[in-house]
């Protein structure tokens, strides 16, 4: 076993262990097991002894056994219950005193285990150790905590089932969508035949062909993965690249021009990148629920100036001597039935995507659509399905999981309790959770980095808009997009990764262009928060 | 993380020199490794084995003192470990019947007729390190540099080597 690997191993064991030895004041035990599996999935997802997907689900194991109401700590299975009485009123029911909590709820557990937690109204005390309730909702025959302050209840755990649904998540069935649409495109060519058409505007000039190229790859990562892109990119831009004399600097503009473009084009939509479902993940969990539209409408703009821009500073630092150059890519459009059937759900989708106002049809919906007819049709057969980046979906359902228990046990806001944000101000926050989000990211995956910061950002951000002046979609959007802007180092984000392995570019020049691309884009964000974004939610 | 190594066997010091001298430009990410017999690569295979490594490709003599390379070829198709391993003759004297055997019953991948140029044993080497990589399923970026890059993009492209995360 390599050191590193002990090392996050140890280092992950231990902060778990701590964390539930030694409760923290003002930490429930929920909140401190939670801060345990925070601590030890946050060293393991920045270490990797384990792979990131696995430590996912480990978190969701850990969960389901350790927070769940069926788990080995807060189960209600052997608490002691009570029949609820039956009395004059319909709704009316005789409970015991001890039964009822402080903020007038009761507690049943159903067949399953699972807890139920019911509002009630108190009626009359008949004498003191029995108490006539109300509830129109209550179920008479299922069986009545006796205590509630029993710490089973008082973890505030939900059924292990609810951990297991974060993989069935309307986010995460959003990006099962867009899988199927981007393997569909793959499978059929859809997407280096797009390129081909769609760079033959840009003629023969070096830099034009550049921006053709940057806005090709920005788009089509849009819709599916940075990665896929940068590596279709790569076989159309390789041979090109190749001819060109050794030392024209263009050689590595061009390298380096695609990655940047698919990392930008992955904030355009909601299914870009995976970020970009823990953002809208945990804005649903708050109740505020994005379409794709209207994610659009904020994040394409900054895009498409961020490429134009990213596009400029790759001629300007990799000024190309040769006066010609010209991308022909051979083929064209397949035109089997099946082809033309992956075509028109693609575009079909997209287009429920875009116009949810006029349907009403949700864009978690919506993306169902391609899921199921893609292999209806026989479109995608069943290695397709498994060729699915399932990692990544275990990966993103781990990340919601675990922000659900940390909002839950009131461990997110123990944590931020830690900090006083209030001083910060409004763009302070925003500007000091982008930045922590943009040096980690730059180190470790951006989605795992948008899993830690995000359940924090968005606990201080509910704070800050329920007392006005503050926008919270504007400010989770910000701070996702400035994640989305790490591309300094080749760790950064798989396309840098497979740019720098091409062997064109070093670490310098993907250092110099990322850092400055990167800085931009913070710029960028922090102006449209303050002055575009706030307009459209 | 396991090394994947690169194999020469010929009989003839002179030969198996320049064969190392035209690959030393892998060794970086593929370490070499030379014998100077089928019993010699065998030892070297088990100590392979033992470590957990791999063999991605063996250049091997046909003609030689003790078992011929085509036989210690068969022997590679019929182990788990070397199964995949990709198998080239470098030779000038196998018989049309060696040869065929070494088709059917080794999953020859190439044949390399003696005297070869220093260009064609690189990308028939690059070409097989690339097949053996991306057959192997592993990341192929640690490795890219040495191979193919145009088909490894395209390998990544189709097949979801690696994602987004």
């Amino acid at each position: 076993m390599k050191a590193k690997t002990l090392i996050g191993l140890v280092l992950g064991l231990a902060a778990f262990l701590m964390a539930i030895l030694n409760p923290l004041p003002g930490l429930s035990l929920a909140g401190s097991i939670a801060l345990g599996i925070f601590l030890m999935a946050a060293v393991f997802w920045i270490l990797e002894p384990i792979p990131i997907y696995a430590t996912s689900m480990l978190v969701i194991l850990l969960q389901v056994m350790l927070l769940s109401s069926q788990g080995l700590i807060f189960s209600v299975r052997n608490v002691p219950t009570v029949v609820l009485r039956e009395t004059t009123g319909e709704f009316d029911f005789l409970a015991p005193a001890s039964a009822i909590s402080g903020e007038g709820f009761v507690y049943q557990k159903d067949a399953d285990n699972a807890l139920r937690q019911i509002a009630v109204e108190q009626l009359n005390i008949a004498n003191a150790e029995w108490i006539t309730i109300r509830s129109e909702t209550i179920d008479p025959s299922l069986p009545l905590i006796q205590d509630a302050n029993h710490r089973a209840i008082t973890g505030g755990a939900y059924s292990y089932s609810k951990f297991y649904a974060t993989l069935a998540s309307p986010i995460i069935m959003l990006f099962l969508g867009g899988f199927a649409l981007a393997a569909s495109a793959v499978k059929f060519g859809l997407d280096k035949n797009l390129t081909r058409v769609l760079l033959k505007p840009f003629g023969s000039q070096p830099s034009s062909v550049c921006l053709g190229l940057m806005l090709c790859t920005g788009a089509l990562s849009a819709f599916m993965s940075n990665t896929a892109t940068t590596a279709m990119m790569m076989t159309v831009a390789l041979p090109i690249v190749g001819s060109l004399p050794k030392a024209d600097p263009f050689r590595k503009g061009v390298a380096l021009a695609i990655p940047v473009a698919a990392n930008i084009g992955g904030i355009a939509t909601p299914i870009g990148t995976p970020p970009n479902a823990v953002a809208l993940a945990a804005l649903r969990d708050s109740g505020i629920s994005i379409s794709f539209a209207s994610w659009m409408a904020m994040a394409t703009p900054f895009a498409v100036i961020l490429l134009i821009v990213a596009w400029r500073l790759v001629l300007w630092l990799f000024k190309p001597e040769t006066d010609r150059f010209e991308i022909n890519i051979k083929g064209k459009f397949q035109t089997s039935p099946k082809a033309i059937i992956a075509y028109l759900v693609f575009a079909g989708t997209i287009l429920l995507w875009l116009t949810e106002k006029l349907h009403g049809i949700s864009t978690s919906m919506v993306a169902f659509i391609p899921v199921a007819l893609l292999p209806a049709f026989g479109v995608l057969d069943k290695k397709d399905i498994r060729g699915f980046s399932w990692e990544v979906l275990w990966l993103v359902a781990g990340g919601i999981s675990l922000g659900l228990s940390m909002k839950d046990t009131g461990l997110a806001s123990w944590l931020i309790g830690q900090v006083s944000w209030h001083s910060f101000g409004g763009l302070g926050v925003v500007i000091a959770f982008g930045l922590c989000g943009y040096i980690l990211s730059n180190l470790i995956s951006n989605t795992v980095t948008a899993t830690i910061i995000t359940p924090l950002a968005i606990t201080v951000g509910v704070a800050l808009s329920s007392q006005g002046g503050f926008n919270l979609v504007s400010a989770i959007v910000a701070i996702t997009v400035m994640v989305s802007c790490s591309m300094i180092l080749a760790i950064s984000t798989p396309p840098n990764a497979i740019a720098m392995s091409c062997g064109i570019i070093d670490t310098k020049d993907l250092a110099r262009s990322g850092l400055l691309v990167g800085l931009i884009g913070i710029v960028l964000a922090i102006l449209m928060h303050l002055l575009y974004w706030p307009m459209l939610t | 993380m396991s090394e994947i190594y690169i194999m020469c066997v010929d009989d003839e010091p002179d030969v198996l020199e320049a064969v190392e001298r035209d690959l030393s430009s892998f060794e970086d990410v593929f370490p070499l490794e030379a014998a100077s017999s089928a019993e010699e690569a065998r030892s070297v295979l088990q100590q392979i084995e033992s470590k957990g490594d791999e063999l991605a490709v063996i250049f091997c003599d046909h003609v030689m003192p003790g078992e011929t390379g085509v036989e210690l070829l068969e022997w590679m198709e019929q182990t788990d470990t070397f199964k995949n391993t990709r198998k080239a003759l470098l030779t000038g004297q196998a018989g049309l019947d060696a040869t065929i055997q070494a088709v059917n019953r080794a999953s020859l991948d190439f044949y390399i007729q003696k005297p070869w140029t220093k260009d064609s044993l690189l990308s028939i080497a690059r070409d097989l390190l690339t097949q053996y990589v991306l057959e192997s399923g592993r990341n192929p970026l640690p490795y890219m540099t040495m191979l193919n890059a145009e088909e490894v993009a395209k390998a990544m492209h189709e097949g979801g080597l690696i994602s987004d995360e």
